[in-house]
């Protein structure tokens, strides 16, 4: 069932996403459906009306992340190919920022890999987006990724 | 070998070393960048400080990032890593806000 991950995608590009290439890419002749995901940029924010938004990432962890979330994908779900893409830097109303694309032999892991996949990135990687209105910008509000509480290494009393 | 104390010395050891300082490397993203207007930097710490120590080190010098710690998480080596991880010569550290990608 494991499937090596090197066949799938993970990347961060300031270029428009292809987002039929990638959905083209993890599909096999094994496989029997695709579930694909395509966030792109609303054209409002908390009822005011966003002009861009501006991605920027910490890009090594980002990456090392993204790759983790596939490891997790591969461990938890029947599926065959993963593609996880994100873009970075400007982009308009309803360009593609985020697209993620899962093959498998059957639907239901498909969908359920495509939707954790997604959940776990807005949660875990590190990037951020910067919203652009009329009137100023604001970083948007995130989710503080889960960390540590405190390391397992034996403290000095002192 | 056998001889050998059960505890090295080193960055953790119980007895401070005569303050030697080391190297990290920190980066800032989103509104940290903002504030410390740069996006990484290398400086020195004391050796055995925690990632904890070095931000109070940051407190000291731009206030305003003081009101930011309860809501950032911290990575070592482009791992999240607990507030009191020790720091070793070379490491690279983050302060991260709470992340807003997709």
């Amino acid at each position: 069932m494991a499937t090596p991950l090197h066949e799938d995608i993970y990347q961060l590009v300031r270029e428009p996403i292809n987002m039929a290439e990638l959905a083209r890419h993890v599909r096999a002749p094994e496989d029997g459906a695709t579930v694909t995901f395509d966030g792109f940029v609303r054209d409002h924010s908390h009822n005011r009306p966003t002009h861009y938004l501006d991605y920027e990432a910490y890009e090594s962890m980002a990456l090392a992340k993204m790759r983790e979330i596939g490891a997790q994908l591969h461990e938890k779900f029947a599926i065959h190919r993963v593609a996880m893409v994100h873009r970075l830097g400007r982009l308009e109303i309803g360009e593609t920022s985020v697209f993620i694309a899962v093959s498998a032999a059957h639907r239901n892991p498909a969908f359920d890999a495509c939707r954790f996949a997604i959940d776990t990135l807005k949660r875990t990687v590190p990037i951020w987006k910067k919203e652009y209105f009329e009137d100023g910008a604001v970083w948007a509000d995130g989710e503080l990724p889960p960390a540590p509480a405190a390391t397992s290494r034996a403290k000095p009393a002192s | 070998m056998l001889l050998a104390p059960s505890r090295r010395a080193g960055y953790n050891s119980f007895v401070p070393s005569v303050s030697q300082s080391i190297r990290v490397k920190v980066l800032f993203f989103g509104r940290l960048k903002e504030i410390a207007g740069r996006a990484e930097e290398v400086i020195e710490a004391v050796d055995g400080s925690t990632i904890e120590q070095l931000f109070s080190q940051y407190v000291t010098r731009l206030p305003e990032l003081a009101r930011y710690r309860s809501s950032l998480v911290a990575s070592r080596n482009q791992e999240f890593a607990a507030w009191d991880t020790a720091l070793h010569s070379g490491d690279e550290v983050a302060f991260l806000p709470p992340v807003s990608g997709g």
